[in-house]
């Protein structure tokens, strides 16, 4: 193996280690496992949704609305508790609904109206940005809200649903994994044995690299191609129901910023082993580079617009490791 | 959506002309012209911020007093874009408005629309956006005011001896008036130490902040107080608090208030101690009390200034309040400000 195939293979793992050596010795406080749970915490979020995106750029395709679709389902959990009053299980049930629905529709524009990934998906997050503000006139929600009709909402996040992004388990450490970080390593786990492991998911790669040929091998590419919208949305409306129970009311947002960071975490995943394609573990990794770089920099006291600056900045060089370093930068 | 505006608008300048050549006679009443008769008049809101609670509550503030005063209220809604808010006043103009108010904007676009609108006779106020014209009266929540009595009250919780987090974004007008309070505040009580600064605006705001505020949390465990200038960035220091498990040694000061604030303040052990916060459907009221002021030849002053108030937790605890009508109802302070009230000025029923 030559320096240049080491530093592709193996270049982005060694600058994650050497940034958390650096924070370990310049950030106090950095070095402590609470850190490394909370740095854990701060991407399950967007690690999660990075994950889903994931799975439309193996088939070829691409999901802008995950963003919007979680904060959609932030919205919906807190409309399911505070207003018609309904436990944890169904505020849950309808998020999860809502990101299959999502899923399912976004499938449907692009694999049969023919609608080009990016629109449709495109048309789909402005829909439910405005959507998500059409129950309650585009206020935000939480108990004691003022209903339009002038009625109080008197509903509760229910303590279930709450624990979902506040519990924490006892590891080694009293209190230490919060229940956002198991969610976030099981889907991981998950996503990545699904895609490398099984039959559904190395298809799911053959439809993404030659759609035609897998087609001609006796593929449904139609199929393999909604179901990656689903599995993007479903994913997406975990991380909703995250970031509900982790503010405790139902926020106006757009998600943008969700966007961007999972779509950011997703594509530094290409350069993670030299895979120079998208793959589960890479995005985990990507998620957490980006997360060990902020929390860093917050803890030695950085102002905001460094930050993104550190974060375009490492995408760039992470594109670079995946098209101008490697020979297979085509895929 | 702009063209349904303009066909609109050309339809109201059409009736706008037919109720000029008819001319109802003015019905003798006490207040004075052209109130007298105030289905005639028309006034217009110029937008430019819109989405979140404290612009829904602005909006019902204005919606309430230009009720109450019985006039014709157009709300034109440009999104954030600076350039359609500059059309938008033009629009209005052409719609044949007595008065606008314009709610927010960038100088640099609107300075020269809102001149338009002077010449063209059309009365203006302006809300937390400075034209730069010595005819529009502005309107302001003091935000200097709010900073003073956040920190006032930080001061007499936890004495001038404290090591601070703050939260701050540069380049917003607002936090960047707070952030002078701060800074006197600084210069004035030594003994408080700005152990970390942070922020961020990314949306969900409140989680971004969170997530930033544990790092700061961990690097500086001895942190006793957190000012977050902004109830977003409140929200976002209390979830990190409360998952650092340091709500009873931290104590957080801010700014504005809505419904799900006063819920977190009032959680059992809540870190969030006070805020201040001007309540901003009165702001609204305000803002068309000025304009109406004008309108009827009275001067309500360069710059009208509504005063804030201090809520602490306790005050929320006594008085069980639970939603942003209940802190209206049981704090008069909060839910009427004493300006922009001449003896003829007809107010919303509270």
């Amino acid at each position: 193996m030559t320096l240049r195939e080491l530093a592709i293979r193996y270049g982005f793992l060694v600058l994650l280690f050497g940034l958390i050596a650096y924070f370990a010795v310049s950030a106090d406080g950095f070095a402590s496992p609470q850190s490394a749970v909370f740095i854990f915490q701060s991407v399950a979020i967007t690690g999660i949704l990075a994950l889903g995106v994931t799975a439309t750029l193996v088939v070829g395709g691409f999901d802008l609305s995950i963003g919007s679709v979680a904060t959609s389902a932030m919205m919906a959990a807190a409309y399911v508790m505070v207003v018609l009053e309904q436990n944890a299980v169904v505020a849950v049930a309808a998020c999860l609904l809502i990101g299959v629905i999502v899923g399912l529709i976004n499938g449907f524009l692009i694999v049969y109206m023919r609608v080009p990934d990016l629109l449709a998906t495109l048309g789909m997050m402005f829909l439910l940005v405005g959507l998500q503000r059409i129950p309650t006139e585009g206020r935000s929600i939480a108990t004691g809200m003022t209903m339009p009709d002038g009625s109080v909402a008197t509903g509760k996040f229910s303590a279930n649903f709450l624990a979902l992004g506040r519990h924490r388990f006892d590891f080694f450490i009293d209190n230490l994994l919060p229940a956002s970080v198991v969610v976030l390593l099981v889907l991981a786990l998950l996503i990545w044995f699904f895609l490398e492991y099984t039959r559904f998911g190395r298809m799911m790669y053959a439809v993404g690299s030659n759609p035609r040929a897998a087609e001609l091998a006796g593929a449904p590419v139609k199929a393999y191609k909604i179901w990656a919208y689903v599995i993007s949305g479903v994913f997406a409306s975990i991380g909703g129901i995250l970031l509900a129970a982790r503010l405790g009311r139902g926020d106006i947002a757009s998600g943008n910023n969700l966007l961007l960071d999972s779509v950011a975490a997703a594509l530094i995943g290409f350069a993670v082993l030299g895979a120079s394609k998208p793959n589960a573990f890479g995005t985990a990794i990507g998620a957490l580079f980006v997360g060990v770089l902020l929390q860093g920099l917050t803890m030695m006291n950085a102002p905001y617009y460094t930050q993104d600056f550190v974060k375009g900045a490492v995408l760039v060089v992470a594109l670079v490791f995946t098209f101008a370093l490697s020979h297979r930068g085509k895929a | 959506m702009n063209i349904t505006r303009r066909i609109l608008g050309k339809m109201a300048l059409s009736l706008a002309g037919a109720t000029m050549l008819m001319q109802a006679p003015a019905l003798a009443q006490d207040k004075p012209a052209p109130f007298d008769n105030p289905g005639e008049v028309k006034i217009a809101l110029v937008r430019y911020l819109s989405t979140g609670d404290f612009f829904q509550a602005y909006l019902s503030g204005v919606e309430a007093q230009a009720k109450a005063l019985g006039v014709d209220l157009r709300v034109l809604d440009s999104r954030q874009d600076a350039a359609l808010q500059a059309d938008m006043v033009d629009q209005a103009i052409a719609l044949g408005v007595d008065g606008i108010i314009i709610q927010h904007g960038l100088t640099e676009s609107m300075k020269e629309a809102a001149q338009r609108a002077v010449d063209a006779g059309i009365k203006v106020v302006a809300f937390d956006v400075n034209v730069e014209n010595d005819k529009i009266p502005q309107i302001e929540q003091s935000d200097r005011d709010l900073a003073r009595l956040a920190l006032e009250q930080a001061i007499k919780d936890n004495g001038e001896n404290w090591k601070a987090g703050y939260v701050y974004v540069a380049g917003i007008a607002p936090l960047d008036r707070r952030d002078e309070t701060w800074k006197e505040f600084k210069a004035k009580y030594p003994g408080i130490n700005e152990a970390a600064m942070f922020g961020t605006l990314d949306n969900p705001i409140a989680n971004s902040v969170a997530n930033q505020a544990r790092s700061v949390l961990s690097a500086n465990p001895d942190i006793k107080v957190m000012f977050a200038p902004y109830d977003e960035f409140a929200k976002g220091v209390k979830i990190a608090v409360d998952e650092a498990g340091l709500s009873s040694d931290i104590k957080i000061y801010s700014a504005d208030i809505s419904t799900s604030d006063i819920a977190a303040m009032r959680e059992p052990d809540s870190a969030w101690a006070a805020t201040a916060a001007t309540n901003p459907a009165v702001v609204g009221q305000v803002s068309v009390r000025a304009l109406a002021m004008l309108l009827a030849g009275e001067d309500p002053g360069r710059q009208v200034i509504v005063p804030p108030t201090l809520i602490t937790q306790a005050q929320l605890n006594e008085n069980d309040i639970k939603n942003m009508e209940e802190l209206s109802a049981k704090l008069p302070q909060f839910a009427h400000a004493d300006v922009a009230v001449p003896a003829w000025m007809p107010l919303p029923a509270k």
